[in-house]
């Protein structure tokens, strides 16, 4: 047993409580997958092991030492390091400059051809090259996931944590990942690798424990689990009871025809999706967060650029129109993050009137506050924020920002509204009120476009289900067709 | 005509060095992502002071290193206030700017009771003839070409540019980003606090209420047209001592062969090239990117 | 509104602080210094409001610019060539209107020029602004000494004629009409930032450029407008104070030197807000006249001024954040 965790428990200050009594061990010259949905508390558990948050109670044994690191750096002197998601490596530099640096952190004043002579071994291990003068932005991502591996074996550690390693490559790179992976557990390095993926628990992992809404539901020899049974595990038995009425679908308002979008990085982040929206319905888009739902949000609002495709509205081609006609047009966004859907610096009613500013405005531009005013008090009232008008957004809480930034979308009326997230990181008593929100705006006839990570919500709140993974929809059908364990297969990647 | 030539690079070879010290120390500065504006203000503080010390000692390289001590406490302020405080650094090194020079002109008044310039003071003596160069001028060099090895030879270096392009990264692994930046700013600083103090020890010989006239700023523009790159900045302050010895060399000449004109006027339309210099090349020429991508932007650790 | 309060008398006060122990480091008496800096400040409200003038509007060249993230240096360059082209129209046609609409938009084509090098060449404002402060400047020194001097008192450049030149505006009051202007000015600022979609839409831009996104507002237009704006402003200081106060360029410059940096200054303890900017020129304003008259009465250069202003200015840098330098696209 190179690694044991016993009854970790971790309550962050304002009172969420991320891991509850979870126990978790992991052997020498192991995989071992650490699979859950967003939120399960993979990442936080890990974080602990690695020495970067502390514990509130439990006992962390490495080597059969006791032990309590004091940040990263003390974890990875004693043989721990970690891949995150996003990359500890300075794009502008070159791999080989990257290694210096970080060799240059662990033994002051190495000289880079003995940074060199390390390199190439480890490629000659592991029999795969990388560029070492090329610029880390310059490479594909499944390089630079390489580069990235091959510093933290600088270090010759025993134990390395992959945190959704795969989450960012083309099935290629994952098949030369698993590769490298599989040589490594030969040379008897412990591998942890966090996923949501059972396709590849199942093809690369010894053992898997799996991990939900902060409790740890079980540890199996992954041979003796089957996909299905992991998606269970996963997302958990228990449907709450719906409490939508009956749909009653009106005609059709909106229209997406083979839409196509390019992420920040120039990659196709929407592979061809299309789809139907009619009056009175909630149509869900599940999936893991990462597999294009931001840009296909962004590019419905009008916020991003759509490479090939049509956007259609009521039988009017709105591809082309900017996001201010959009909202002009009856449609409405609330992005995930509350960073972005307000201005966190200004006050409550300048807040109000930042997507339907046209609305407040009187002869020559002006703006009429007493209007604007009146909007914000309508909003506070109808949505029970609770904050002054005059103090800066900002200090309200998460829960009354989302109701401002939801109550100001819905008061608008729009015909179509995307929502995204709307209840992520919300306490009981807020989620509960935004999803009857949602609700009765559904019952007035209008159309919503619900994405969220929560199938719980999903499940509650939706007509009409689609599963996005990688860009494309994967299944799409009415509420009654799925099941959870079908929801959690098709968010996985698998078909079902 | 030869003569022309010589004596018009001599004169750059003077003008190049305060223009040199400081980009080459800017360019430590901003590789390590922060940037001083207040340059003006340390090439004006320093001369002051080391005018000052000169005066009274009688000593010009007590006077060059009283330079440095000055530049070295403004880059310790610059330092805390961008770094630890995490202010806004356009604005503190604009303010630093007309304070220095508030305080220099209060100190040469109150001082000398002059309101333009203070008395002459010992200089650092040249050699070789007919090519006047100041000692400083290899030293000068020197320092450029060991910057450049210790930024892009060394790994102290290489970690000193990583704080200036992710510092995220940078501290992940194992790069304390905040010491690393407040010391690439001192050092900076230092470095234009020699080069202040050179101007009036090693060329004009007193310290006078223009004695910048802008050449901090054109020190940043050479920072950013050398790419970040000392050994560029060699080139680039060469190119701009010459821009500054045309300037004060064609208006004589022009005289010279039409006496009637006026000289006084005629040098305000050559004061003008230096400047128009860099706004046109610094236009055309500049490439966008080369800068550190973390350049102005304040860490604020996780 | 306390913190801002709290914010703008912390840096007066320590500025004052460090004021006075210079001034008694070099052996002045220092409270006489002071003393005399605020009664003579304050004594002639008449001239208070002259000089406050061009500050407010130096200020309003640095502060609407700031609020869309933009850093206009350039307001010293601004401020020249407004006096210049002002002067000469004035000289050419005797009509005030003309001169200051002239002043106005030189001093915006310069600052649009400047945003425009930003926008499509990358090359940062600050540069680019200080090159042109000084090439301006010694072009106005020597035109005034070439062209434009006046023959009978050559220390100066050649006057504003006496139609063209804006004086009382109640006479018995004694308050100079250029005063007035400012202050309205500042107040059709205040208007438009806080009153009109346009300024709405350019405050969202510098305070969150993703907001911006989110809601549709364009960036670069917001940029580009603000620079306008901010020139005119700068333009216009230098226009009110050929027609309203000195009528004349002196051959050295010394009565417009300085004025953009002041406006930094005046801006920012001002907090960047048009009222606020009105309040802050006028107390800058008082230290700046003090400072000649305690030049005159305890010999203490007028520099002190500056010194004081600039510490103000590294002071008021401080809780500044990242807010000011975000629109880097």
């Amino acid at each position: 047993m190179l690694v044991e965790m016993r009854g970790i428990t971790k309550v962050y200050p304002d009172g969420v409580v991320a891991l509850r009594g979870v126990d978790f061990e992991a052997s020498e010259g192991e995989i071992h997958g650490l699979l859950g949905e967003n939120g399960a508390g993979k990442t936080t558990l890990m974080r602990i092991l690695y020495g970067e948050i502390k514990q509130t109670s439990g006992e962390v044994i490495f080597s059969g030492k006791a032990v309590s690191f004091k940040g990263p750096w003390d974890s990875m002197r004693s043989g721990i390091s970690m891949v995150y998601q996003r990359f500890s490596l300075v794009p502008t530099m070159s791999v080989i400059e990257n290694l210096h640096l970080y060799l240059s952190s662990l033994q002051s004043g190495i000289r880079i051809e003995e940074v060199r002579k390390r390199a190439e071994e480890i490629m000659e291990r592991l029999k795969f090259r990388v560029p070492l003068e090329a610029n880390v932005e310059d490479l594909a991502v499944g390089v630079q996931q390489r580069a990235e591996i091959m510093k933290v074996l600088l270090s010759k550690p025993k134990l390395i944590i992959l945190d959704e390693p795969t989450s960012v490559l083309t099935p290629i790179e994952i098949r030369e990942l698993f590769r490298i992976l599989k040589e490594l557990k030969e040379d008897g390095i412990t591998i942890i690798f966090i996923t949501h993926k059972l396709k590849e628990v199942k093809e690369i992992t010894d053992r898997v424990t799996i991990l939900r809404k902060g409790e740890r539901v079980g540890t199996y020899e992954t041979p003796s689990v089957s996909e299905e049974e992991l998606a269970v595990m996963m997302v958990g038995r228990g449907i709450t009871p719906a409490k939508r009425g009956a749909p009653s679908l009106g005609r059709e308002v909106m229209r997406v025809e083979d839409l196509w979008v390019r992420d920040d990085r120039g990659l196709h982040a929407v592979k061809g999706v299309s789809f139907e929206l009619h009056e009175g319905e909630i149509l869900g888009i599940a999936g893991v967060q990462g597999n294009g739902q931001l840009e296909l949000a962004e590019a419905l609002a009008g916020i991003r650029g759509v490479e090939r495709g049509r956007i259609i509205i009521d039988g009017k081609d709105i591809t082309n129109l900017p996001a201010e006609a959009r909202y002009r047009e009856g449609l409405a966004y609330i992005p995930d993050s509350r960073a972005v859907g307000l201005v966190l610096e200004m006050n409550l009613v300048e807040n109000s009137i930042l997507t339907s500013l046209r609305d407040f405005l009187g002869k020559g531009s002006r703006i009429i506050w007493p209007l604007a005013s009146s909007r914000a008090g309508e909003i506070i009232e109808r949505f029970n924020v609770i904050g002054s008008l005059r103090g800066q957004v900002k200090y309200l809480s998460g829960g009354n920002q989302q109701r401002l930034l939801v109550g100001r979308e819905i008061i608008k009326a729009p015909r179509v509204l995307i929502v995204s997230e709307p209840t992520q990181g919300l306490d009981l008593a807020a989620t509960e009120f935004i999803r009857s929100t949602l609700l009765k705006f559904r019952e007035e006839g209008r159309s919503i476009i619900l994405i969220s990570t929560d199938l719980d919500e999903i499940f509650e709140l939706c007509d009409r289900i689609a599963v996005i993974y990688e860009g494309r929809f994967m299944g799409m059908g009415r509420n009654e067709n799925f099941t959870l364990e079908r929801l959690g297969l098709l968010m996985g990647g698998v078909n079902a | 005509m030869i003569e022309d030539i010589v004596s018009l690079t001599s004169q750059a070879l003077v003008a190049m060095i305060p223009l040199l010290l400081a980009s080459v120390g800017e360019i430590v500065t901003e590789r390590s992502g922060v940037v001083n504006i207040g340059l003006e203000g340390i090439l004006i503080l320093s001369a002051f002071i080391s005018s000052l010390v000169t005066f009274s000692t009688n000593d010009p390289y007590l006077g060059l290193l009283a330079g440095a001590l000055s530049g070295l406490s403004a880059g310790l302020l610059h330092g805390f206030i961008s770094v630890y405080l995490r202010g806004d650094q356009i604005i503190a090194g604009v303010g630093f700017n007309t304070f220095a020079y508030g305080i220099s002109i209060l100190g040469l008044i109150n001082t000398w009771g002059h309101h333009g310039a203070s008395p002459m003071v010992s200089k650092v003596p040249f050699f070789g003839a007919p090519l006047y160069i100041s000692p400083l001028l290899p030293v000068a060099f020197m320092i450029a070409i060991i910057c450049w090895f210790w930024l892009f030879r060394t790994s102290s270096g290489l970690r000193l540019r990583a704080c200036g392009e992710d510092p995220r990264a940078a501290e992940a692994m194992g790069v304390n980003v905040l010491r690393m930046r407040l010391l690439a700013t001192i050092i900076g600083a230092t470095l234009t606090g020699i080069g202040g103090a050179y101007i009036v020890v090693g060329w004009i010989g007193q310290f006078t209420r223009h004695i910048s006239a802008g050449r901090g700023f054109i020190a940043l523009a050479i920072v950013a047209l050398s790419g970040w790159n000392p050994a560029l900045a060699i080139a680039g302050s060469f190119i701009f001592g010459f821009f500054d010895a045309i300037s004060l060399y064609l208006p004589v000449k022009i005289q010279l062969i039409n006496p009637g004109l006026n000289l006084t006027s005629l040098s305000y339309i050559f004061r003008i090239i230096p400047y128009l210099g860099v706004l046109i090349i610094v236009s055309f020429f500049f490439r966008r990117g080369r800068a550190p991508r973390d350049l102005g932007r304040p860490y604020i650790k996780e | 509104m306390r913190k801002v309060i709290l914010e703008v008398s912390l840096s007066i006060i320590l500025s004052f602080l460090i004021g006075y122990t210079t001034l008694i480091l070099m052996g002045y008496d220092a409270t006489k210094v002071f003393s005399i800096v605020i009664r003579e400040g304050l004594s002639n409200p008449t001239y208070l409001m002259i000089r406050s003038t061009p500050l407010i509007l130096t200020a309003l060249a640095f502060s609407i610019p700031s609020l869309v993230g933009v850093f206009n240096i350039g307001g010293e360059g601004q401020f020249y060539l407004g006096a210049l082209s002002s002067l000469l129209i004035a000289h050419i046609t005797g009509n005030s209107l003309l001169s200051i609409i002239t002043g106005m938009a030189a001093g915006g084509l310069l600052s649009v020029l400047i945003a425009v090098i930003k926008v499509k060449r990358g090359v940062n404002e600050v540069v680019t602004s200080i090159m042109f402060n000084w090439i301006i400047y010694f072009s106005l020194l020597y035109l005034i000494s070439t062209y434009l001097f006046d023959p009978l008192m050559p220390y100066q450049s050649i006057s504003v004629p006496k139609t063209a030149r804006i004086d009382y505006l109640i006479v018995h009051i004694q308050i100079p009409a250029i005063f007035p202007i400012a202050v309205l000015t500042s107040l059709v600022m205040y208007f438009l930032l806080y009153h009109s979609a346009l300024g709405y839409k350019m405050r969202v831009v510098g305070i969150s450029p993703k907001a911006a996104r989110y809601a549709g507002f364009d960036p670069e237009s917001s940029i580009i407008l603000s620079m306008l704006i901010g020139g005119a402003m700068g333009g216009l200081g230098g226009s009110l104070l050929i027609l309203g106060h000195t009528h004349a360029i002196d051959s050295t410059m010394s009565g417009l030197y300085g004025m953009g940096f002041a406006g930094i200054g005046a801006g920012l303890l001002g907090r960047n807000n048009p009222i606020g900017i009105i309040l802050s020129s006028i107390f800058l304003s008082m230290l700046i006249i003090g400072g000649e008259a305690a030049e005159l009465r305890a010999r203490v250069p007028t520099e002190l001024a500056d010194a004081l202003i600039g510490m103000i200015v590294i002071v008021l840098s401080a809780p500044y954040i990242v807010r000011l330098v975000r629109v880097r696209r």
